[in-house]
């Protein structure tokens, strides 16, 4: 049962994730390159390149749409919306 | 044109309770939720407290016929070290006082419920009582004349006007920001990662019991136990921190690593099945929650509770306020920045305002002393020695003779005492405002037949002296001063003299 084991991105249900559109945008003018959304990402879809954070291409398939990555980034490089609606992450529990 | 005295943005539990209560005050009520269904996009969930019954009893009535419910008569804590081994294990006391504190002795009985049970549930009594739902729907701004929110914008463009819109659209609240109410929380916010399990029913029956476990010290997290299963939910510090050295995944990681942890999970037959990751407002005081013609519910508004972080009942206790305040506002023909102001005045004046009033010290604790490992675990130490000072543990200590066992414990916690009283001092001090003036004279009345020169005095001269005496507890005894409310903050600091 240790973490090790436990295969975090098969346990994350989402219907339509082809459709979700753009919910996640990028200012790379203002991005410093200190690299906290890339700390704070649970499934590492921010890394940090030549100085400037770059967003997985494919998040929208990945992302777990709790928009840490808006809210650790001082310089408001990124913003967040969501999904359209009936789209995206779908929790059956909670 | 599409027009309706009130639009709510959330199908939430705040959202949901917001559209119920407007709708059974007679206004044309629309909600809108971005998932196929009400819960679908929850964010938490969900230990709900006793204060339920005394302020949502119907709900609690309908939770306690839910699927996933079960009773939560004690919440256990497991202490664990840095070597994550459990250390020492205990539990909440209901006793009679709390217990009868409500009717039908409620007072100390709380639920755990999964969110895909409770928001359809709330959702639904919204709808009954006239209130337009409308799913698979992302609301993406907000229509503004004038600094005044005039209504919403639909991720199809659609504008829908309202006399006043609710905002009940969680921790991100894409309606605050659109407004230029705020933007990021910028502080006071957390990231939480939540693990669900699916269980064996009869074994979380034998081995859980109706309790709630928490994990501190060498791991920190909140485990909610549901009927036949369990979620853990670690906060991954505050946002604001300094993240540098911080490795993600860590302190859930830690968590599943404990080996009492996964031996719970052996003997409930325990199987991960969800996982989920959600922003949680975790705020010393709440934020400005209204603007003309909007008023911020729940974790937009940044409510949850800044002691023990449930969101929920503040999510439906601030959705009732703030349709309340619209109906009123509505009725007088104005919905103004001004008039809305009396959203804050009402929920200052209530619960809500009651339980944000020691925020700043709420949170200061947990800041400094459980979320930050280092000195979570020299807490943890200082305990495990004041636990050996408890009659078991002497009786149970048996590599010397008694006494001496007794005496190297005693030794050992005074040679830790600073510690202790740094701690003190530092997180504990400040709440002394929060103990009424009635109780500490109660305290004071014990003391005095054991004061030569002060027992023959009359109990007014006796404070008066004490007053004299400890500048501390002028306030205290001042006999203007309300004797079962809280002192107002600062009164400690301006009266008081030194602090710290």
């Amino acid at each position: 049962m240790s973490e090790g084991r436990i295969d975090f991105k098969s346990l994350v249900k989402r219907v339509d994730a082809d459709k979700t559109g753009d919910f996640i945008s990028y200012d790379p003018e203002k991005c410093d390159g200190c690299g906290l959304c890339a700390v704070i990402c649970p499934f590492k879809l921010w890394s940090v390149k030549e100085g400037k954070a770059r967003l997985a291409p494919r998040y929208q398939e990945l992302c777990l749409e709790c928009a840490s990555c808006w809210e650790i980034c001082e310089r408001e490089a990124i913003d967040f919306s969501y999904p359209r609606g009936g789209t995206g992450v779908v929790i059956e529990y909670g | 044109m599409e027009k309706w005295d009130v639009v709510i943005v959330g199908a939430g539990p705040g959202g949901s309770y917001a559209a119920k209560t407007a709708a059974e005050a007679g206004l044309r009520t629309v909600f809108f939720e971005r998932g196929r269904k009400p819960g679908e996009k929850n964010s938490s969930g969900c230990g709900l407290g006793q204060r339920w019954w005394r302020d949502f009893p119907e709900v609690m009535e309908a939770v306690t016929r839910m699927p996933s419910y079960r009773k939560v008569e004690m919440v256990v804590i497991n202490m664990v070290d840095e070597d994550l081994r459990l250390r020492f294990r205990c539990g909440t006391n209901g006793s009679d006082l709390c217990a009868g504190r409500f009717p039908n002795r409620k007072g100390m009985e709380g639920a755990s419920v999964y969110r895909m049970d409770l928001d359809p549930y709330l959702a639904e009594l919204a709808v009954k009582a006239g209130a337009e739902l409308r799913t698979s729907t992302l609301v993406t701004d907000v229509i503004m004349e004038n600094g005044q929110v005039k209504g919403v914008r639909t991720e199809r463009g659609e504008p829908v006007y309202a006399e006043v819109v609710i905002a009940a659209d969680g921790a991100m609240s894409t309606m605050a920001r659109r407004s230029g109410m705020r933007n990021r929380w910028g502080g006071g916010c957390t990231n939480v990662l939540q693990l669900d399990y699916a269980c064996d029913e009869e074994m979380m029956d034998d081995v859980i019991g109706d309790a709630e476990w928490c994990w501190f010290g060498g791991a920190v997290g909140y485990q909610v136990n549901f009927r036949s299963s369990f979620h853990i939910s670690v906060g991954g510090g505050w946002l604001d921190r300094d993240l540098k050295g911080y490795r993600r995944h860590d302190d859930l990681k830690s968590l599943i690593d404990v080996p009492a942890f996964q031996a719970m999970c052996r003997a409930v037959k325990a199987r991960p099945r969800e996982f989920q990751a959600h922003l949680l407002p975790w705020l010393k005081r709440p934020v400005k929650s209204y603007t003309g013609g909007m008023m911020l519910v729940g974790d937009a508004a940044g409510f949850p509770c800044p002691l023990e972080a449930e969101g929920v009942w503040h999510a439906c206790y601030s959705g009732k306020i703030a349709a309340e305040t619209a109906a009123w506002a509505i009725s007088r023909g104005d919905v103004s920045e001004n008039a809305l102001s009396e959203y804050e005045k009402r929920w200052k004046a209530s619960f809500l305002g009651k339980e944000h009033e020691f925020g700043e010290e709420f949170v200061d604790i947990w800041e400094g002393a459980i979320m930050n490992r280092e000195k979570a675990l020299e807490q943890l130490q200082l305990m495990l020695e004041f636990t050996m000072l408890q009659p078991f543990s002497i009786v149970f200590d048996w590599a010397d003779a008694h006494m001496d066992c007794f005496n190297h414990h005693l030794r050992h916690f005074l040679e830790l005492a600073p510690q202790f009283s740094d701690f003190g001092r530092t997180y504990l001090a400040p709440l002394a405002r929060g103990v009424w003036p009635s109780n500490v004279k109660r305290i004071l009345l014990m003391l005095k037949p054991r004061i030569p020169v002060l027992r023959n005095l009359s109990d007014r001269n006796y404070f008066r002296v004490m007053a004299r005496l400890f500048r501390q507890l002028a306030p205290f005894l001042d006999p203007t001063a309300e004797q079962d409310a809280p002192l107002p903050r600062g009164s400690l600091e301006k009266r008081g003299g030194e602090r710290r």
